[in-house]
């Protein structure tokens, strides 16, 4: 008898544990409903940046929001970028989804409006010209889905080669704006004993692809760019693709035998910030990363011309992000109320570049007495291009550009050819057509 | 009585049963239904696709790539895990080294307890090619003909990502056959040292076949870690540069997760899946199975 009882506590405490395990979740998404008792609302607000100084920034600026608006309760939650793909992936077509989450422009915000979850914002930049004008349009355009506004951007980037001055001064070197004389540029640098005259870590992916995100649309005809980038139609049978692929090949030459190695930040830190290589390809973002490590004067260029190039060859590759909210939001017109005032200068829109380092896309909010000089700059220099090109992890889709970019990797290191690498891609892209 | 009490042995494993139906062999049978599905993270629909997935993983050079990059791990596996750390054991257990032999043991043993992640960023410190501590070393012994950029050139990049695993996982392996090797009864040595036995015949006449039983065990972990290895490659080099340093469980992972091809990466689970039964139960028919496991 007593063992009987025994194990009928052992499976009583099974079952315990197996229901405290969905009551995590159970709990979870009570908190996603809101609690309508008394008029206490709570907003589930889920973003991408757990590491500081972002995430205190977000605390400071939601404790400041929560005291001035006291009936609100915000419930913040984050995890790091490829995690938060991961998860916001996962749950976005679920009731599981946040009233309010963090986005990327191009095909990630695509896949988060095909969910079906995701409110339309048009009319809340319609009602309040305002606010909505203060908004840069670069920012605006890339959440634009059929003519609808699908997110309030907040930041926006671009990528641009920042050059040291010092060095190009010392050795009379004009900024290049064609690929020739960029060709030119690299080699006297190099003549000069700059071993690799350009900085790149090329352990991380995404550092691949920002280039040939960038290369392929300086060097392939609009139209054709467009088509491959279409799941549906992409085929990448272009020449253009492998001449972009040869000049990628070209271009690693300069950057030595330890960049495959080595990730960007190692490579900013190490033979960008010390002087030992003259040129990198870096993010505005990068620009408050830099007043500690960098002493010296530095300027930038936009990425060099392709003589044969058939794209605009003044567009900035770059993207905003911004927030989304989900149709399924207890309280909508309180999670845009926030959102507006986080992009305000009233709110968050100062503090995200003074202290997050992220340039915001309220037109006007930075002045000289709040940012770094690079940093209005920067923000000019992206409201001048002709367009924004958007990152090219962002511009078709991940089976794609993996392929792409594992190709690329293996250029640099000499194991592959752009041909065959190119052949790769158009399998990837076969394959993708057929499933559409 | 007799049948009281089997029902309620049945109540002892049935917590057993439940867990192991829910996250064993539910997922087990789902991840079967999975692979011939196509889908992504945030579809709310699978299509069915019969076997275009598997028509995939028979074309697919990355799943040829890392096939053979998990061979790869797991021969050097077998060779230095379990041959190399047997005859460490041996070393150690000798009465030679009785005085010694608690504070090496400790020391082989201390890479096992780091995690895997401080493990390899600690590598990716030893590894770098500009001031990492191997070709430091190199360099400082006169060897700078040896230094290398060990992650980022793909003819040795794999080698240097096992080498962590073998620098991690050899000091538990040894700690198995140390184990084994305390059972091993005194007299028979010392009857083979009467009998003019030296040390070397000792070891393969007498060491070798008393931890047969460990030596399956080992076989066993060492095998099935080798094909499903997963965080070394990610966190080290990410399956590159290029391919060259994709493993089965890496690919799945990164065509599931980036790629957003569930479908596809559940057939990659399922040959993962084959590949590890076929190969324990090779060893379970051939050199284990009895009892005496871990």
């Amino acid at each position: 008898m007593k063992l009987r009882k025994l194990s009928i506590l052992a499976l009583a405490s099974m079952t315990a544990l197996a229901l405290y395990g969905c009551g995590g979740g159970d709990t979870a998404s009570a908190d996603n409903n809101g609690g309508a008792e008394g008029d206490q609302i709570e907003i589930n607000f889920f973003h991408r940046w757990p590491n500081d100084p972002k995430n205190a920034m977000f605390k400071e600026l939601i404790a400041k929001y929560e005291e001035e608006n006291p009936n609100v309760k915000i419930n913040m939650d984050c995890i790091l970028n490829d995690q938060y793909k991961e998860k916001i992936r996962m749950i976005v077509s679920t009731d599981e989804v946040p009233d309010i989450f963090s986005s990327w422009s191009g095909t990630f915000a695509q896949e988060m409006i095909d969910s079906g979850n995701v409110l339309d914002l048009t009319s809340t930049f319609e009602e309040d010209p305002e606010w909505s004008d203060t908004i840069a349009d670069v920012s605006v355009g890339p959440f634009t889905f059929d003519g609808k506004i699908m997110a309030i951007p907040w930041s926006q980037d671009g990528k641009a080669f920042f050059y040291n001055k010092r060095i190009f001064e010392e050795n009379n070197l004009e900024v290049p704006t064609t690929w020739n004389e960029f060709i030119d540029v690299l080699d006297k640098l190099k003549a000069a004993g700059y071993e690799n005259p350009i900085a790149e870590g090329l352990k991380d992916q995404w550092a691949i692809l920002h280039y040939l995100g960038t290369m392929n649309q300086r060097m392939v005809d609009p139209e054709v760019l467009a088509a491959d980038y279409d799941p549906a139609t992409g085929e990448f049978t272009d020449p253009a693709y492998v001449d972009v692929l040869e000049k990628w090949q070209q271009l690693t030459s300069y950057m030595g035998e330890v960049a495959t190695a080595i990730d960007h930040e190692t490579a900013r830190n190490t033979y960008f910030a010390t002087e030992e290589s003259p040129i990198m390809y870096l993010q505005f973002a990068e620009i408050s990363l830099m007043t500690d490590t960098v002493n010296f004067d530095y300027g930038y260029f936009n990425f060099p011309a392709f003589e044969e190039g058939k794209g605009d060859p003044k567009a900035l590759t770059g993207a905003p992000e911004g927030f989304m909210v989900s149709n399924k939001a207890e309280h909508p017109e309180e999670c845009i109320k926030f959102l507006k005032w986080l992009v305000s200068p009233e709110g968050g829109a100062v503090d995200l570049t003074v202290k997050g380092g992220d340039l915001t896309c309220v037109n006007g909010a930075l002045t000289e007495e709040n940012a770094l000089p690079a940093q209005i700059e920067a923000l000019e220099t992206i409201n001048e291009a002709s367009q924004m090109a958007p990152w090219f992890d962002n511009a078709c889709d991940a089976s794609i550009y993996t392929v792409f970019g594992q190709g690329a990797s293996a250029i640099a290191t000499g194991d592959m050819t752009p041909e065959d690498a190119m052949a790769d891609v158009q399998a990837a892209a076969a394959d993708l057509r057929a499933k559409q | 009585m007799t049948q009281k009490r089997n029902r309620e042995a049945f109540l002892y494993i049935l917590p057993c049963l439940v867990v192991l139906g829910f996250f064993v062999y539910y997922p087990l049978v789902m991840n079967l239904i999975y692979s011939f599905q196509s889908f992504g993270m945030s579809d709310t629909t699978r299509d069915f696709v019969g076997l275009a997935n598997f028509k995939k993983l028979f074309s697919d050079e990355i799943i040829l790539t890392s096939l053979k990059n998990n061979v790869l791990y797991a021969v050097i596996s077998v060779i230095i895990q379990v041959g190399f750390g047997l005859v460490l054991a041996a070393v150690l257990e000798d009465r030679v080294f009785q005085k010694v032999s608690p504070f090496f043991r400790t020391t082989y043993f201390i890479p096992t307890l780091l995690s895997m992640t401080v493990v390899c960023l600690l590598f990716e410190f030893v590894y770098n090619p500009q001031m990492g501590l191997l070709n430091s070393f190199l360099e400082l012994i006169g060897l700078d003909g040896l230094t290398n950029v060990w992650l980022g050139k793909s003819s040795i990049a794999m080698y240097a990502v096992i080498a962590v695993s073998q620098w991690q996982s050899t000091g538990y392996v040894t700690m198995l056959f140390i184990v084994a090797i305390q059972k091993i009864p005194r007299d028979l040595y010392e009857a083979a040292e009467m009998d003019g036995a030296g040390k070397i015949r000792q070891f393969f006449s007498i060491t070798v076949p008393q931890v047969k039983q460990m030596f399956f065990v080992t076989m066993v972990i060492t095998v099935v870690g080798a094909f499903t290895v997963f965080n070394e490659p990610y966190i080290l080099t990410s399956g590159g540069p290029g391919t060259s340093t994709m493993t089965l469980a890496l690919h799945m992972y990164q065509t599931g997760v980036v790629k957003n091809d569930m479908g596809y990466a559940s057939t990659i689970a399922l040959l993962i899946f084959v590949i590890t039964a076929v190969l324990s139960s090779i060893q379970f028919i051939t050199i284990g199975g009895k009892e005496d496991k871990e």
